[in-house]
């Protein structure tokens, strides 16, 4: 007994000294997972994770290349045809690839695609998201001549239509509506069906074979044409992914970068907690470790050790972190005093105390990097004399307690700002803007407030500034869902209307001169920073830690900030180039 | 006594039954739901979008996930709109509910439409095993150290034990997981045990056990810590107070040592006042620690339902509460029998 102890011990000393292990060629890559993903139903997709899953199980006919950080043709043979019809209307061209096939080897067809553009608007389903985001795409024609062809027809005009007509994955017609019940609706009709309105019978009758089929946990249960295939799920753990043996994709050469999946397994860990999923990358149960916070990343970029096991990569996201102001509220109806305001934030500060300097700071709602950025507007800084000066031509007046006063008001100004609670960067930007506040004599109260909670006091109207992120992408300019005075009371939170800005908000995305677009942008750039219902502070960092052995690491601002079908092991490569 | 327990039972359930309902109801009322959090954020423009999205579009995709969810049905059979009491019979969200509950279905939850039942029991797997262990474990040490602690001879290790049990006491249970994980986990300082890793794939079970005894094994200690100091304190201080009654001055005097009289004498009076510490344990088996789960990665029913509630998934926290009540109740009904089997003129038919 007492040398099994002994043993024992010995054993946890040495894993204690353990070097990272030498990986085989189909050795799991595993990644850390903040959440779990909930359900892998591909009509749901409710969080990154499930999107994540979505893209290993299922194809679409366009997916984001990250290293150009643009859509590609996947299932699609390449970028669809765009040809406008009229002023309102759009006919995108699309053909499927002679090689894409389910599982089960029958031929991903265009009859597919328009079975799952209805399913997307079958009622029942948990598609709502879905309904609304492919709401644009109003008909499928299939090509008699080729089942592979089909025209999208769009409503709308823009670049937006586009790169959007092909994000959602394609579901096998015939193993979930073999009798072909969907054929006979029309997609218009689906999609206009009310709400209040029973569903007719025989799509009912899919919905409840749909449900049945309890994709949402078993997406086995149906043939899908993805790489992967789920192996294991146990939720809030782990969900392990095996490459399928026989892909189609496998057969192109070359294969384009959307369709290389190299890994043989990955094993994503759902790790809520960062330091403890840190400590798992150093001890390495972890492989890849995305959305690194920045006091960990720095951590890890200070252990000596820790640089000899791991690379670091930090790119420039789309997200931006923005603090916008209730312009329904009589105190800040005017705009001189949402920009006298706007002058007490502190940008530069604030990236360097919550992001270690990495990120940009910016004039608006594009990147520095964009074509479309307004290098003529001047970066937003802390300015309080400049911020006094704007409260008194909006009429405001400082009188001998300090505060700020509307003449014939009976309480000076004060603010409250909401936040998400328990995410230091929004409570530290809360912070420097109360201190900022105080200086110059505005009250402010910070409200950390819980996600549902804050969700529905912004939808009510029950702040004075909020600070949230944007989550944006290089793919399009709609700003439109919360900016245009149409979406007050959805998307507009902040209750902005301009006639001017709506102009503009409707003309972006429908405009296919780049020039002209450029144009129209930078004029968007400049009425926002002079209405200033929000203001952009900057774009937030990525930051992705890996293991030192891992190939083909490409990171990239675009969630989830790296393509994970891409690595691989150094032994799998060597494997690879044998066999070549 | 059968029929004082059957009835203690019967009262039990009611009250669990009560709360449950209650959070039901409750829930339903609260701002927001989970048709606001279903849809997409308006500023989340990761993927494309066309078109403006206008408040209609908004509202009937609200009413879109209400109807998916059985949401867009009254709550409760009587409702009150604009000052006018309102009679909806039998469809309503709450007779629907307790049909179904009543047949043991407890429903399905709303962001993986699986059966709420199966992922209690799955969560509980987890949590029971830890928690149980736990409590014993405290339990055991506590009753030594509280004795050891009684004993008053003023040595320095019994000092040291007891300043490092105040310590723990005012310790934050996250403060205390937090700095085992960097203790014993950490490759900078012990990598002695696994915090969040995997299971081996195709292990035998003797290896499946040694997996899960080492992941288990700070889990169990943060949890062990945390209530240790709740338990021994008051022990120790019990055991001092019965150590200078006339029955322990007695037993001293026909000869029994200090630590005989503490355990066969003092003891028993002095758990008595734990005891409902004790089955307090009780609920905490059932709900998890959420904070322990978190952070070691333990897919505990603790987790589950701080999730649940985040998410307004209703069903889910509806049949939570219902289980963490029943375990509470029962927990108090335990405490009762504890105190008639310890001390028996509190039975009811004393």
């Amino acid at each position: 007994m007492k040398y099994f102890w002994l043993g024992s011990l010995f054993a946890l000393l040495a894993s204690a000294c353990s070097t990272p292990p030498v990986k085989q060629a189909s050795s799991p890559i595993y990644t850390r997972w903040a959440r779990d993903p909930e359900t892998l139903d591909p009509l749901a997709v409710p969080n990154q994770s499930a999107i994540d899953a979505a893209n290993l199980l299922h194809m679409a006919l366009l997916l984001v290349d990250y290293q150009a950080n643009a859509y590609a043709p996947a299932l699609a043979q390449a970028l669809p045809q765009v040809r406008t019809i009229g002023d309102s209307l759009t006919a995108l061209g699309y053909e499927l690839r002679a090689a894409a096939t389910w599982d089960d080897g029958q031929p991903v067809l265009a009859t597919d695609v328009d079975f799952t553009l209805k399913l997307l608007q079958c009622p029942g389903l948990p598609n709502e998201n879905s309904r609304a985001q492919f709401g644009f795409i109003r008909q499928v024609l299939i090509d008699p001549a080729n089942p592979r062809r089909f025209t999208l027809v769009c409503r709308g005009q823009g670049t937006e239509i586009m790169t959007g007509s092909g994000d959602f994955s394609i579901l096998p017609e015939a193993a979930l509506d073999p009798a072909h019940t969907l054929r006979r609706w029309p997609l218009a009709v689906l999609q206009d069906w009310p709400a209040a309105r029973a569903p007719a019978p025989a799509v009912a009758a899919l919905v409840q074979r749909y449900q049945r089929a309890n994709l949402a946990r078993q997406p086995g249960n149906m043939p899908g044409c993805g790489p992967y295939r789920l192996a294991a799920w146990e939720t809030n753990q782990q969900l392990r992914f095996q490459r399928k043996a026989h892909w189609w994709a496998d057969k192109l050469r070359p294969a384009p970068f959307v369709l290389q999946a190299r890994p043989q397994e990955l094993v994503f860990a759902v790790l809520p907690d960062d330091a403890a999923a840190a400590l798992a990358l150093r001890r390495h149960d972890l492989d890849v470790y995305p959305q690194v916070p920045a006091r960990i990343f720095q951590q890890l970029q200070a252990s000596p050790k820790a640089r000899e096991e791991l690379v670091f990569y930090t790119k420039s996201s789309y997200d931006i972190l923005t603090a916008g102001f209730n312009t329904r509220r009589p105190a800040l109806h005017d705009r001189r005093t949402r920009q006298a305001l706007s002058q007490l934030f502190d940008p530069a500060g604030l990236l360097a105390a919550t992001q270690l300097g990495q990120g940009n700071r910016t004039v608006g709602l594009l990147p520095p990097s964009s074509p479309f950025y307004n290098d003529s507007l001047p970066l937003p800084a802390l300015a309080p004399i400049l911020a006094a000066r704007l409260l008194r031509q909006a009429g405001w007046q400082r009188r001998a307690d300090g505060h700020w006063w509307q003449p014939g008001e009976a309480a000076p100004l004060a603010l409250t700002v909401r936040y998400r609670a328990e995410e230091a960067t929004f409570a530290t930007t809360a912070l420097q803007f109360q201190a900022a506040a105080a200086r110059v004599g505005i009250a402010v109260a910070l409200l950390p407030t819980e996600n549902s909670v804050l969700t529905n006091a912004l939808q009510t109207g029950d702040f004075d500034l909020y600070i949230r992120l944007v989550k944006g992408s290089p793919f399009g300019f709609n700003f439109a869902t919360f900016l245009h005075s149409n979406a007050i009371g959805s998307g507009n939170i902040t209750g902005f209307s301009n006639p001017v800005a709506d102009r503009l908000l409707l003309a972006i995305p429908a405009e296919g001169n780049l020039p002209r677009k450029r144009l129209l942008l930078r004029r968007l750039q400049v009425v926002l920073r002079e209405e200033m219902p929000l203001l952009p502070l900057f774009f937030l960092p990525y930051r992705l830690a890996a293991s030192r052995q891992l190939r083909h690491v490409v990171a990239s601002g675009i969630k989830p900030g790296y393509a994970i079908t891409a690595l691989s092991w150094p032994a799998a490569d060597a494997q690879l180039a044998g066999t070549h | 006594m059968l029929r004082w327990l059957l009835g203690r039972l019967a009262r039990a359930a009611g009250a669990a039954w009560l709360t449950a309902s209650l959070v039901f109801i409750g829930s339903r009322l609260l701002p927001g739901g989970p048709d606001q959090l279903a849809l997409a954020d308006a500023s989340d423009l990761s993927r494309p979008v066309a078109g403006t999205r206008p408040a209609a579009t908004q509202q009937a995709a609200r009413l879109a996930v209400r109807n998916r969810l059985g949401l867009a049905q009254p709550i409760f059979y009587v409702t009150r709109t604009a000052g006018q009491w309102q009679w909806h019979g039998t469809a309503n969200q709450y007779h629907r509910w307790a049909k179904a509950a009543l047949h043991g279905d407890l429903g399905y939850s709303y962001r993986d439409g699986q059966p709420v039942a199966t992922l209690l029991v799955h969560a509980l797997r987890y949590t029971l095993p830890l928690a149980a262990s736990a409590a014993g474990l405290a339990v055991g040490l506590a009753l030594a150290l509280g004795l050891y602690l009684a004993r008053a001879t003023g040595s320095v290790w019994q000092r040291l034990v007891a300043n490092l049990l105040n310590c723990l006491q005012i310790t934050p249970l996250f403060l205390l997981a937090l700095g085992l994980l960097l203790l014993f986990a950490n490759p900078e300082f012990l990598n002695l045990l696994p915090a969040a890793g995997q299971a081996p794939g195709a292990a035998s079970h003797g290896q499946l056990a040694a997996y899960w005894l080492g992941r288990l094994a700070l889990p169990l200690l943060s949890l062990v810590l945390a209530v240790l100091p709740e338990l021994t304190l008051p022990l120790a201080a019990g055991l001092r107070q019965e150590a200078t009654s006339g029955y322990a001055t007695t037993a001293r005097a026909k000869g029994l040592t200090t630590r005989q009289m503490l355990r066969h004498h003092a003891l028993p009076n002095a758990v008595i006042p734990l005891l409902t510490t004790l089955t307090d344990l009780l609920p905490t088996l059932v709900a998890g620690t959420v904070i322990v789960e978190v952070l070691f990665a333990l897919p505990g029913s603790g987790r589950l339902l701080a999730e649940a509630a985040a998410a307004h998934d209703y069903p889910l926290v509806v049949g939570g509460v219902l289980v963490t009540a029943t375990a509470r109740l029962l927990g108090l009904l335990l405490a009762d029998v504890l105190y008639f089997l310890v001390d028996p003129r509190l039975r009811p038919t004393a």
